[in-house]
């Protein structure tokens, strides 16, 4: 299944953010989106989940135009979205908050995901009956990551994964990200710099004031193709 | 976890039931009307629990009342769980013609909506000299199945089915707040748009919510109509909904048992501060408010939830 930007144009109150982004994710791929603050990457995360309206362009998922399809819809293609800020409802426990997805959509088996998780994150399980409220940042990190896992059965959107953590939980992180090789499952990461995840990505756009200006690629096996 | 509950539900009936023996007639009106706006608080604590607080649950509680009169005094129907059943069959049909309507605003604008809805039912109340204008209706004593008891019997029945219908309500409401729907109504109230991107429909998590507020507040209104033996437009003016949202406010959003607390608490400062202090009551209620809110921000059911935060 393969993600698709053409020419996509966001502006906000008149201040134009996007300039006609194109970009795509094949079928497992993991790619990288990279650009400094302000360069537009947390808008091409929002517009391709829907959150973001576009003034122009068009999202196709699998062929599919997407673009006027209202967010919780495109959640049940199976995008799973892991916001900068993380995002976690901090009344909950660690385990609610990654089962979020599977209450609000039904096609998700929220048992399997956490066992997947888990699988991936042992750490998560430990911390599974602390509410999000007492886990540190890095902490809530790694639970915002398990729940966009829970939900992005397809698609995974992580917008600044590495930001803020410890170098260590970096790493780990990345080696999380990493393991999902062989899952089949499509990977845009948006970051300032590549230094967490120069060996997990494949391709990399270089996205600077709502343009993509270049596409690299990382991977050596597809740069050979290339 | 729900044996719990059940165990709780179960003691609180026991204790709160053990008043009608206990307490004198006055108390026992007192914590019967009471308990009755409480379960209009439940609803408006329900939708708190989802990031809006609506200012005219008056519309409920004025057409559930008006509901069981009009039907008690046109049909003759005077069975207590009859008139409770219709009136929150009303307040279900109503509630569900607004709720699409008000759960697409938010904030302010969500309260001043509902709180127009409740003025337009004052209004047109006020107008119908036919169901008795701005002097409303009477209503008969209920009878329980059959059962006509008079008198101090007719007191404690009343206050025995009020006890029973908040400890239900209160645990189906435990029950719904616990579960999955209920949780995502308060991850929306923390941020709505991750809930829409996780796949879930806000708009249709504050109609529910909103529908729920109707039928309690429905049934709330007939059990304050029968208790008063007498209905009126004040039912639905901006006052009594005000009221409602004082004992939301009291309450907080994190216990159930907090908002029946905090409206007998309300009920009791409100009738202490008028008999001591008859000209300045309203002072006296006002400070005790702004008392309860500076020093408890989020209820007084932050107090037990501060300690089971604390344990987790």
């Amino acid at each position: 299944m393969t993600l698709k930007l053409e020419n996509v144009q966001v502006s906000i109150q008149a201040a134009p953010i996007l300039r006609g982004v194109s970009l795509d994710v094949g079928a497992g791929e993991r790619m990288g989106l990279i650009g400094r603050n302000g360069a537009g990457k947390t808008t091409v995360m929002r517009t391709i989940t829907g959150l973001a309206k576009m003034a122009a362009g068009t999202v196709k998922w699998d062929g599919e135009d997407i673009s006027n399809m209202q967010p919780r819809l495109r959640a049940r293609l199976g995008f799973g979205y892991m916001p900068e800020d993380r995002r976690l409802v901090p009344d909950l426990t660690v385990e609610e908050n990654m089962l979020l997805p599977a209450w609000a959509n039904d096609e998700i088996d929220g048992r399997k995901g956490l066992e997947f998780v888990y699988d991936l994150m042992p750490e998560l399980a430990n911390m599974a009956p602390r509410k999000a409220l007492l886990l540190s940042g890095g902490q809530q990190k790694m639970a915002a990551l398990g729940r966009a896992l829970i939900a992005g059965r397809k698609l995974l959107l992580l917008d600044e994964p590495f930001e803020g953590v410890a170098p260590a939980l970096a790493r780990r992180i990345s080696d999380v990200i990493t393991s999902l090789k062989g899952e089949g499952l499509s990977v845009l990461i948006a970051q300032s710099e590549l230094s967490h995840s120069s060996d997990l990505l494949q391709r990399e756009c270089v996205i600077e004031r709502g343009e993509i200006i270049r596409v690299n690629v990382i991977d050596p096996v597809l740069a050979g193709k290339a | 976890m729900r044996s719990k509950l059940f165990l709780g539900a179960t003691a609180a009936f026991a204790v709160l039931a053990a008043g009608s023996v206990i307490l004198p007639d006055w108390a026992m009106f007192l914590c019967a009307m009471a308990l009755a706006k409480g379960l209009v608080c439940l609803g408006i604590v329900g939708m708190m629990r989802g990031g809006v607080v609506s200012f005219g649950q008056g519309l409920y509680y004025c057409i559930g009342a008006y509901t069981a009169t009009l039907v008690a005094n046109s049909f003759g129907v005077s069975d207590i769980f009859l008139l409770t059943l219709l009136s929150a069959l009303a307040c279900l049909l109503v509630g569900m013609a607004f709720g699409p309507l008000l759960s697409s605003y938010r904030g302010i604008f969500f309260a001043m909506l509902s709180l127009a809805l409740s003025m337009v039912l004052y209004g047109s109340l006020s107008k119908m000299s036919v169901i008795g204008g701005t002097d409303g209706l009477n209503i008969a004593a209920p009878t329980f199945l059959g059962w006509a008891p008079e008198g101090r019997p007719l007191q404690t029945a009343l206050y025995i089915y009020v006890v029973a219908i908040v400890v239900i309500a209160g645990t189906l409401m435990r029950i719904y707040f616990d579960s999955e729907q209920g949780l995502i109504t308060l991850a929306t109230r923390d941020n709505e748009l991750r809930v829409e991107y996780l796949g879930a429909s806000v708009r249709n998590i504050m109609t529910y919510n909103y529908v729920f507020g109707a039928v309690l507040g429905g049934i709330g209104g007939t059990i304050a109509a029968l208790a008063l033996g007498h209905v009126d437009p004040e039912f639905a003016f901006w006052t009594t909904s005000g009221e409602f949202v004082f004992v939301a406010i009291l309450a907080g959003y994190l216990s159930v048992p907090a908002v029946f607390v905090a409206a007998i608490i309300l009920e009791l400062v409100r009738s202490f501060s008028n008999l001591y202090f008859p000209n300045t009551w309203q002072l006296a209620l006002g400070i005790f408010l702004l008392v309860v809110i500076v020093l408890l921000p989020n209820g007084l059911g932050s107090l037990v939830g501060r300690r089971k935060g604390n344990a987790a």
